[in-house]
């Protein structure tokens, strides 16, 4: 009974928790605080994902890839099937009962555990709020940026990364929702270096045919997919046209900014498969 | 706050007095492939480890009227195992109402396949419940003609610290290696009278299809006396989202009645939004085996989700009653109590629970 006195008196001294001074429901220094939870993508992102889901689905060992950042979410959730039943889209819009996080969240999905996996499951009026969300058309994260031309980043694979096979789509999103009526292979065009590792020696190799697939309006998000057999290890470039006779364009007309802020560039991205050059 | 964490993991690392769950093998003191299949522990038992549940574990073992035991192999070539676990939980969060269910939390079916007594086989891991099937280990493994040495290669999990059962510990949460996230590649391991040490090149992708150029380096290596064991870890991952590099050490001592856990582990990962981001995790953990079939597991866990902020820590103190009336069955009643930071409701719950867990 003394040696479990001992180890009862060892074990509290393991620590505290900390009193959370300046800090925000998520842990993180205080930036203005999560708003309450409402059926909308940032809400929703900032009281449910961040906090909860992040704890393991983030950076380099997110499970199945599926990275539930702010950076990430929107463009990994939305529309995007899933790993574990790909017949299903994690979240399709208006329609909460065959979207695959549904599923996971209220435990009814036909693979694996229920989320969030070894914590109690969400409050059903929370769950209910994301229901409603993707009920609502599932509507991105609002723009940050009112006066700023759109700009695109890489989600999968994101600029300059080196991947060891050939990817399933390359996943683009935008900062607002672009004219998706413009978009065609006339102002997107992806090309490989023709295994020199450079775009300037008039070798490159035009990859076709580009389906171009929107999987979101606000903020857009694209998806372009080739046939598997296209895909070679070699330098691969995306080019989204902000210039030109037919740029891509937001809904007021504005041409994308290129990522540099000057409206009117290009967006040129790259990344290699096989890591070789 | 530094010189608390300081304290927690000197006190963690070193003290002879403080404590920690793969405490059958520290209270008996032997490795973990004198009882389970894998060399690394978890998953299937072994003959041995079998017999072992059956006559030395339990209160009582009931009399079968001298018939053949359940030892697992069916024949030399085919060996089979099972492992389900089914609770009732409450969970008390503040400002939320409070949840109570009963659940699987899982039922898995092992199997073993050898094609060459003692040297080569194949092994499979499948969780088959809740929701549908899912495999969580299918490797080929195979041991040299000494057994100090094998490889196997297929889908593992992933050689680090302390295999803990529970796997919403700390320990097994932070790091993201545990029965949940097995990986795929290749592993090799050397098994001596007291060394136990494992390196695996792995996808990095926890189980999920490979996505870029970099994989998973990860090495365990552990020390075992029948009185005390004591090990490091490490894992390097060099993924496209981001670096993440895991180190750790871990420790377990027999003292009487009681046999210690302990293990601490310092992660880096950036890819995080923000950047790199450093946690600290910590488990001490006590299990006083009362008398044959009883034991009472004490753990305190520590978390730092982030070393570049002050006042986010967390902790986990968990008191759980193990009792194991017959062979191959335990109950376990249990409390833990999260304390974190007074803004999230979640880090501040309680849970009660009672789970069954049948095993063989």
């Amino acid at each position: 009974m003394r040696c479990m006195a001992l180890a009862a008196a060892a074990i509290g001294l393991v620590g505290c928790a900390g009193n959370g001074d300046g800090l925000d429901e998520n842990g993180r220094p205080i930036q203005g605080g999560p708003p309450p939870l409402t059926a909308t993508f940032d809400s929703i992102q900032q009281n449910v994902f961040t906090p909860i889901c992040t704890q393991c689905h983030i950076g380099a060992g997110a499970p199945l890839g599926l990275r539930l950042d702010e950076a990430s979410s929107y463009a990994m959730l939305v529309n995007t099937p899933s790993v574990e039943v790909a017949s299903l889209l994690r979240v399709k819009p208006g329609n909460p009962d065959a979207s695959y996080l549904i599923q996971k969240l209220q435990g009814t999905a036909a693979v694996g555990s229920r989320m969030p996996l070894n914590n109690p499951p969400l409050p059903q009026a929370t769950i209910d709020v994301i229901r409603q969300w993707i009920t609502d058309g599932a509507q991105g994260p609002s723009a940050t940026s009112g006066m700023a031309s759109p700009a695109m980043r890489g989600v999968s694979p994101a600029a300059d990364d080196i991947l060891a096979a050939a990817p399933q789509e390359v996943l683009v999103q935008a900062t607002t929702e672009l004219d998706t009526t413009r978009l065609s292979t006339d102002n997107i065009s992806l090309i490989r270096s023709g295994l020199d590792g450079s775009f300037e020696e008039g070798n490159e190799v035009i990859m076709k045919p580009l389906r171009i697939e929107v999987r979101s309006m606000q903020p857009t998000v694209v998806a372009l997919m080739l046939p598997k057999n296209q895909w070679v290890p070699d330098s691969y470039q995306l080019t989204i046209a902000g210039a030109g006779p037919a740029p891509v364009t937001d809904m007021t007309g504005r041409a994308i900014n290129g990522g540099n802020g000057t409206t009117g560039d290009d967006f040129v991205m790259h990344f290699e498969i096989g890591g070789t050059l | 706050m530094r010189g608390r964490i300081g304290w927690a993991l000197v006190c963690l690392m070193l003290s002879g007095t403080v404590f920690a769950e793969p405490y059958f093998a520290v209270q008996q003191g032997v490795k973990c492939v004198t009882c389970h299949v894998n060399p690394t522990g978890g998953g299937m038992r072994n003959a041995f480890g079998d017999t072992w549940a059956r006559t030395i574990l339990p209160a009582h073992t009931i009399d079968t009227g001298g018939g053949e035991e359940w030892s697992g192999n069916l024949n030399r070539f085919v060996a089979l195992g099972a492992n389900l676990r089914a609770s009732g939980s409450y969970v008390d969060t503040p400002h939320q109402q409070s949840q109570s269910a009963f659940d699987v939390d899982e039922a898995r079916l092992y199997l073993e396949l050898t094609a060459i007594e003692n040297r080569l086989s194949v092994y499979l891991d499948q969780r088959v419940a809740p929701g549908g099937s899912n495999n969580l280990e299918a490797y080929g493994r195979y041991w040299s003609a000494d057994h100090s040495w094998y490889i196997k290669a297929g889908q593992m999990y992933l050689p680090y610290g302390l295999r803990l059962e529970d796997d919403s510990a700390f320990t097994r949460t932070v790091p993201g290696i545990n029965m949940t996230t097995p990986d795929r590649g290749v592993e090799a391991g050397l098994e001596t009278t007291h060394w136990s040490a494992q390196f695996a090149v792995t996808n990095g992708t926890a189980s999920g299809s490979e996505n870029d150029q970099g994989k998973q380096y990860s090495a365990r290596a552990e020390y075992v006396l029948s009185a005390w064991r004591a090990g490091a870890s490490y894992s390097f991952n060099d993924a496209a989202a981001g670096q993440r590099q895991l180190a750790g050490v871990f420790t377990g001592v027999r003292t009487g009645p009681i046999a210690w856990l302990a293990e601490g582990d310092y992660v880096t990962d950036d890819g995080f939004p923000e950047g790199e981001r450093k946690q600290l995790v910590g488990l001490l953990e006590a299990n006083w085996l009362i008398s044959q079939g009883n034991n009472l597991k004490l753990t305190a866990e520590y978390l730092d989700p982030d070393n570049d902020v002050d006042e986010d820590e967390q902790t986990r103190y968990s008191a759980v009653w193990e009792y194991t009336p017959m062979q191959f069955l335990q109950l376990r009643l249990g409390l833990r109590v999260y304390d974190g930071i007074p803004q999230n409701d979640l880090q501040n719950r309680k849970q009660a629970f009672v789970q069954m867990n049948a095993f063989f």
